[in-house]
């Protein structure tokens, strides 16, 4: 027996596959035609992608709006780029971030998590203002220059060893590493954890009545987005070699958000297809002018007054229905 | 004289000057910032970027020759109707859907996004600055000032207090808090609501364009002139309440002075982190600001 939620998170998942062969695609055309630039484009988008995954997970699941989840981003940038300029590991790297990133969102979580809608809004967003500008002003992490000079590595995956300068192997890689966190954050929101995420958010008052804290799962949700914005954040010094400032700032937390309300939000997968969307118009409007924001801006409002379920949050239902078809009576 | 009496006068007192009119201008952009929030519930991301078209009207007006002082009165007016049209052709579209707070939110964060671009577009990116209107300067008590200065300090005043005038001595004012307390019971009471509601907008966004018309002279104009502007101001209304006009009064006050005095001691570098974790600290122990909500006490 299959219930409605677990049929929309099939559909999910059904949508993360056909983004799965398309990228697959994109990659074996990139190494037919030796291209490097459209594949690292191709990977930043996904890095970003996974940015916006967590910011869904708090504004699809809890209903709650974060503009600050730049400070997680930007905290696995920081941190990836500095262990990998001290120790040339992937791994390293990454069990750092998970580690930082959880602590930081536990920490983070208290605070914000005392607050509830517009207010943790701009909780999110002040917390993110405070820790960019001492980054910005910090001397030992290069202040307004940034990081400089990470060094390129080779991931040892067990059979195969990467380097993060192969535009398709590193791209291969980040796409794992995203459908990964995506699973990951799909299989926890489809257990009666993520059931219980959705009653909070139609109804806090009630679930203290039903035996359940409202502040475990909520602290719960907001640490599982911080550790995926800190892992997203911790593949962008490997691609690009250098990590900024600009990284933290609010830009970053509101194309986040952007790309999660174009995708759709509450479907995890809107994230991902929000940012290959925005990723491809920034480039090909970027191509004729260097105004791309107003176009982006007009879509993005355009989305909120008529599209408020996004782009893929109007798709799914249809592939909901012919999944239903097929499962047995 | 003393030595404290002389750091007083030398040290101290022009760094409060300079955070005075600091204060007063981001109290002008906060006003309209707590207003449209007290009263309709939506937090307006694109304020700063009110605020910069404010600057940038009167500067393509002043190129065909309005002097500044006619600008003055006609910033705001045209921002009126502007905002007008903005409320009733946006922001009703979204504002009575279930998740009001976070759709307005993110319906003006959009529009900020395409204003910035389209000033970058029309003025280009580098920053102008217009001629201060009034030069020279004045010396009190030992202490300099510029005139112009001295005018904003002055004028902003006047305006803050004619605001806090209509909202809460006049009918207009009444009828406004009474929207904000309890729009049904207002409506019933003939009170209307939607007028009410387009024209609170209207008039917090021409607050902001006035405001950016005052502070051109000082600040310059440029694309990106809201967005460093507009966090403080955000900052002075939840510290103060939102929706509290009191509370921007006071709490821009606080804050600019905080920010000018710490600036003495540590890098001015830092004092925006200050300013900030004072916010989060405020959001944490007393989300609702140090005073409550426009109609309510």
């Amino acid at each position: 027996m299959v219930d409605a939620l677990t049929r929309s998170m099939r559909a999910s998942h059904v949508l993360v596959a056909i983004l799965v062969s398309v990228s697959l695609v994109i990659a074996a055309v990139g190494v037919a035609f030796d291209d490097t630039f459209y594949l690292r484009l191709a990977t930043e988008a996904l890095i970003f992608a996974g940015l916006a995954l967590s910011v869904d997970i708090l504004l699809g699941y809890t209903g709650l709006l974060s503009l600050g989840q730049a400070l997680y981003f930007g905290l696995g940038a920081y941190l990836s780029a500095l262990v990998l300029m001290v120790v040339p590991s992937f791994w390293a790297a990454i069990g750092a971030t998970a580690l930082a990133s959880a602590l930081a969102g536990l920490i983070g979580g208290f605070i914000v998590n005392r607050v509830r809608g517009v207010y943790f809004a701009l909780i999110t967003f002040g917390m993110a203002q405070v820790a960019a500008k001492i980054v910005y002003n910090t001397r030992a992490l290069g202040a307004s220059d940034g990081l400089i000079g990470v060094p390129v590595i080779d991931i040892n995956l067990g059979i195969v060893t990467v380097s993060s300068a192969s535009p398709a192997g590193f791209f291969l890689l980040v796409l794992a590493m995203i459908v990964i966190l995506y699973a990951f954050a799909a299989y926890l929101l489809d257990t009666p954890f993520g059931r219980l995420l959705i009653a909070l958010r139609a109804n806090e008052a009630r679930i203290p009545f039903l035996g359940y804290r409202t502040m475990t799962p909520r602290l719960a949700a907001y640490v599982l987005a911080a550790m995926i914005a800190g892992l997203s954040g911790a593949l962008y010094p490997m691609l690009r070699g250098f990590v900024s400032p600009e990284l933290m700032f609010f830009e970053t937390s509101g194309n986040a958000v952007i790309t999660v309300v174009t995708g759709g939000a509450g479907i995890l997968v809107g994230a991902l297809y929000g940012s290959a969307l925005l990723t491809l118009l920034k480039s090909v409007i970027g191509s004729y002018t260097v105004h791309h924001l107003i176009v982006i801006g007009v879509l993005f409002m355009g989305a909120v007054i008529f599209l408020p379920k996004g782009m893929m949050g109007s798709i799914r239902p249809a592939i909901e229905r012919m999944l239903a078809r097929r499962e047995p009576k | 004289m003393s030595e404290a009496a002389q750091y007083f006068q030398f040290v101290l007192a022009p760094q409060m000057l300079i955070g005075l009119v600091l204060g007063v201008a981001v109290i002008l952009v906060a006003l309209g910032l707590t207003i449209i929030f007290g009263l309709l519930d939506v937090i307006n991301m694109s304020h700063g970027e009110f605020y910069a078209l404010g600057a940038f009207v009167a500067l393509a007006l002043s190129t065909i020759g309005l002097p500044f002082w006619l600008l003055l009165l006609l910033v705001p007016l045209i921002m009126l109707p502007v905002g007008y049209i903005v409320e009733r052709g946006l922001i009703q579209r979204v504002f009575h859907s279930g998740d009001r707070h976070v759709r307005t939110l993110l319906l003006t964060f959009g529009l900020g996004l395409v204003m910035e671009d389209a000033f970058r577009l029309v003025f280009g990116p580098n920053p102008h600055r217009p001629e201060t209107p009034i030069a020279g300067g004045v010396e009190a008590l030992g202490i300099f000032l510029p005139s112009y200065r001295l005018f904003l300090i002055i004028v902003g005043t006047a305006i803050i207090a004619a605001v806090a005038f209509v909202v809460y001595r006049t009918r207009l004012g009444a009828m406004v808090r009474a929207a904000a307390f309890d729009r049904d019971m207002a409506a019933s009471l003939g009170v209307p609501v939607q007028h009410v509601y387009a024209g609170a907008f209207a008039f917090g966004v021409a607050l902001a364009g006035l405001a950016g018309v005052l502070l051109a002279p000082i600040y310059s104009v440029f694309p990106t002139m809201g967005r460093d502007f507009i966090l403080m101001a955000f900052t002075v209304v939840i510290v103060g309440g939102m929706g509290s006009i009191t509370g921007v009064v006071v709490a821009g006050l606080l804050l600019t002075q905080i920010q000018a005095i710490v600036s003495l001691y540590i890098s001015p570098v830092w004092s925006d982190p200050i300013v900030f974790g004072i916010m989060v600290v405020m959001l944490m122990v007393r989300p609702q600001g140090l005073f409550g909500r426009l109609g309510h006490g």
